[in-house]
């Protein structure tokens, strides 16, 4: 278990374990971080799933979803309410997770949180294919 | 316009919603009736936030059948949210002229069986619905556009017997 900021990855269908076992390629082993699926889920089973976890952060964490207006973001904001310094941030992409496990131990939740969306836009980039 | 899309979601306004009903049919409103998300400010600034391009009205059961009319003559597509079956009846009984719900998420909770992977019923749901078709109203399971419609009572008989 990793003592730095800890998170969960909230998404749709299988996309949170899919995504964690694609950071494993580049990261290697990851210890500390949930996943949750909203797979078959009321909006209440999964806003008290997230909020099982949330209750056992102590000093705070993220929960990092795919996309906004989501169940996984409603459900996020949701169980967050009343802890001040859990951070939900959608758009989650390998980019940003890689970032994520780098720099967990570096920073707080709501610093971590605003690394991750500048890493997040950073990361989108357009490249043209070069003429033959 | 209007009136495009009434739907029975236990999750009120999600991805579903927003990305693949809203892509497809472009609301102007999404009009959600549920009583008690309309008694938690809180509960309806974060319904709005979801679709944040969207003019999200959260209104209890009895204010959306007293508007629900003139909603039907204003310019632009609207959505109608309820959250379950029982919602969808108290709409209709209080005379909302509503032809047909689209039964888009009910999930699993203790004492309901599956329909298929996104649809639960219990016996309460049941009568709901054979309430609902008695007054002709078509109930229809499809979670997202592209999906095919599947009236409720070809997959779940106990929901249409008399």
């Amino acid at each position: 278990m990793t003592s730095g900021t800890p998170a969960m990855l909230v998404m749709h269908s299988d996309l949170a374990s899919a995504l964690l076992r694609a950071a494993e390629k580049v990261y290697g082993p990851v210890e500390g971080l949930d996943v949750l699926s909203n797979e078959g889920l009321s909006r209440e089973d999964l806003e008290q799933a997230i909020g099982r976890r949330v209750a056992d952060w102590t000093n705070g964490g993220l929960v990092l979803t795919d996309f906004w207006g989501g169940s996984c973001h409603i459900c996020g904001v949701a169980a967050a309410r009343g802890h001040g310094d859990v951070v939900v941030v959608t758009g989650i992409n390998l980019p940003v997770l890689l970032d994520y496990l780098h720099n967990r131990d570096a920073y707080g939740p709501l610093a971590l949180a605003e690394r991750l969306i500048r890493k997040g836009r950073d990361s989108i980039r357009l490249h043209h294919g070069q003429p033959a | 316009m209007s009136w495009v899309l009434a739907r029975v979601d236990d999750r009120l306004i999600h991805g579903q919603v927003v990305v693949a009903w809203g892509r497809h049919l472009r609301p102007k409103r999404i009009w959600v009736a549920d009583d008690a998300a309309a008694a938690n400010a809180w509960e309806r600034d974060l319904l709005a936030t979801a679709a944040p391009e969207v003019d999200v009205r959260v209104v209890t059961v009895a204010e959306m059948a007293a508007v629900h009319a003139g909603e039907a003559a204003a310019p632009g597509a609207a959505f109608l949210i309820v959250r379950n079956l029982e919602s969808a009846r108290a709409l209709v009984e209080a005379g909302a002229a509503i032809a047909a719900f689209n039964l888009g998420g009910l999930h699993y909770a203790p004492g309901k069986a599956k329909v298929n992977e996104y649809v639960y019923l219990d016996d309460a749901d049941r009568a709901a619905a054979r309430a609902l078709i008695a007054r002709g109203i078509a109930l229809d399971v499809q979670d997202v556009p592209q999906a095919r419609a599947t009236p409720l009572a070809a997959l779940d008989p106990a929901s249409a017997r008399a």
